[in-house]
């Protein structure tokens, strides 16, 4: 089964990666990486670039409306992901849970839908 | 020499592969240089041989070609302790010259199957090693097939591989009181890659190998391997009752159609003969076991000319015995379901009640989509409804959750 690890990120968690300990946190999650890529499990991930960049889409009067910058509401703001192929949503879980972000701003783990397979019915 | 226009190269290289591979890893050990050494030789020969023609004794030439090529890796290894292993064995030895018999036919697909299968590897491992080893299919097919990025199955297959070196196992049949259930690893995988195949569709993933067919390409060779073995026949016989009926179960775009709805003049009249003749074999001459039963339940669907012409009180009973002797909560469920077939919606929803609280189907879609069926039965409209919605959000498969909303919004 495939999970998506999404990453949260609110204020003052990507300068973590900059500031002092960030060097500790890249290579944790370097170690882990190479870990998840050694067990096969990894399937890939992407990590987004800064959320000033963003162009947010809207429905407006039922056509859709570009604006700079990301969601005004939201206080968590989606910062990257990894796509993981595992046993079980305990493993993805458990792995959601020692990637250093957790420790600091929201995670989600959450199944991805397949288009095959499937048993009679 | 035959000549060039002789058909189905490939086939041939996929049927000899693994012998190839069982020779030469039986011979050498090294399971991981025999395999590099395998597939160099059957991509030399897919180069050569339609042009050239197949040589005589291909199986003979594969592994003449092979062994050198191991040897050459090993002697660009420059390892001394594999230099003796292998070097006293001049590949040129398999090679007949022409107009000698063929060497003995020794195939150890068999042994090959059980060391991809090893207990000591992860089921995503034994998959893609037994796809790989034994299926013949490169990395990049399997990748495909399973969706994932080529270098996560390089991966997967690598570690297995690792991981049959770091345990030292050995390239041999398990002792004869480990190998019935060795045995079942082995049909577990076949199955897991079936189900996996399984597709609804055919149409739009032409690149996509069809990993069902794959099993039961497999599943026929271990048949061949095994045929006094029951269970391996009830598992092929499973495989071709429950693939006979794939054209009948797509839809236009994703839709499915479920049992009862599908046309069954669709369903494959070969495939079934085919499956209804082993299993009635394996069962009139073999210890029953969990896979002729299940097949033996896609039967009784494959023979009935409707949904409501069905033998549901045999189902409920092979369901029952199913349970007894391999006790798995969706073999409970797929009973309710057909309880509720046989003796009506009330029984059934009385028979769902006993078990829906087993934690090992906690969060299951199925649970609700046959508490669906039954209210729809039942003619609980409201109710049926909630419980599709229900089931619709619980499903990871697009087509399911497709059919599942349909159906709730039809209530």
């Amino acid at each position: 089964m495939k999970y998506m690890l999404l990453i949260y990120d609110n204020a003052g968690t990507r300068e973590l990666f900059s500031g002092p300990g960030g060097e500790a946190l890249s290579e944790e999650i370097g170690a882990l990486m190479a870990e998840l890529t050694a067990s096969g499990e990894l399937a890939g991930g992407e990590a987004l670039a800064d959320p000033a960049q963003t162009r947010s889409i809207r429905p407006r009067g039922g056509a859709p409306v570009v604006t700079d910058g990301p969601l005004a509401e939201a206080k968590e703001l989606f910062g990257g992901y990894l796509i993981v192929d595992c046993e079980s949503i305990e493993r993805a879980t458990e792995i959601a849970l020692r990637w250093p972000n957790a420790r600091f701003a929201a995670m989600e783990v959450r199944p991805i839908m397949n288009a095959g397979g499937g048993q009679d019915i | 020499m035959t000549t060039p226009e002789t058909p189905d190269i490939e086939g041939l290289l996929r049927q000899l592969g693994p012998q190839v591979l069982g020779a030469l890893a039986r011979r050498h050990g090294q399971f991981e240089a025999c395999e590099d050494a395998t597939q160099e030789a059957l991509l030399a020969a897919a180069q050569r041989w339609p042009k050239q023609g197949i040589p005589d004794h291909p199986r003979g030439w594969l592994i003449a070609v092979a062994t050198r090529r191991l040897i050459d890796e090993v002697r660009a290894d420059s390892s001394r302790r594999a230099r003796e292993d292998v070097t006293g064995e001049p590949g040129e030895r398999y090679e007949p010259a022409p107009g000698e018999p063929q060497p003995p036919q020794h195939d150890d697909t068999l042994t090959l199957l059980f060391l991809c299968c090893h207990p000591a590897l992860t089921p995503a491992s034994q998959i893609a090693l037994t796809l790989r080893a034994v299926g013949g299919l490169t990395t990049a097919e399997i990748a495909s097939a399973f969706l994932v990025p080529e270098t996560t199955m390089a991966q997967r297959i690598s570690r297995a591989k690792q991981t049959i070196k770091a345990d030292g196992m050995q390239f041999e049949l398990p002792p004869p009181d480990q190998r019935a259930e060795r045995l079942r690893a082995v049909c577990h995988v076949l199955y897991l890659i079936f189900t996996e195949g399984h597709t609804t569709t055919a149409g739009p993933n032409l690149q996509r190998v069809e990993l069902a067919a794959e099993a039961i390409r497999l599943a026929r060779m271990l048949h061949r391997l095994l045929p006094a073995d029951g269970e391996t026949t009830g598992l092929l016989a499973l495989m071709l009752l429950t693939h006979a009926r794939r054209c009948a179960r797509a839809g236009p775009g994703t839709a499915l159609i479920p049992l009862a709805d599908q046309d069954r003049s669709l369903w494959q009249r070969q495939e079934i003969e085919q499956g209804l003749g082993l299993l009635e074999h394996a069962l009139t001459t073999a210890a029953i076991g969990p896979y002729q039963i299940q097949a033996a339940i896609a039967a009784v669907h494959c023979e009935a000319p409707s949904a409501e012409q069905t033998d549901w009180p045999q189902i409920v009973a092979l369901y029952t015995l199913l349970e007894r002797i391999a006790p798995n909560p969706v073999f409970a469920l797929n009973r309710v379901a057909a309880v509720a077939m046989a003796n009506g919606p009330e029984a059934g929803l009385a028979a769902l009640s006993m078990i829906e609280n087993d934690e090992r189907l906690a969060g299951h879609h199925r649970v609700e989509a046959v508490r669906a069926h039954m209210l729809e039965l039942a003619g609980d409209r409201t109710g049926a409804a909630v419980a599709y919605r229900a089931a619709a959000r619980l499903t990871t498969n697009l087509p399911e959750r497709c059919y599942l909303e349909a159906r709730a919004a039809g209530m």
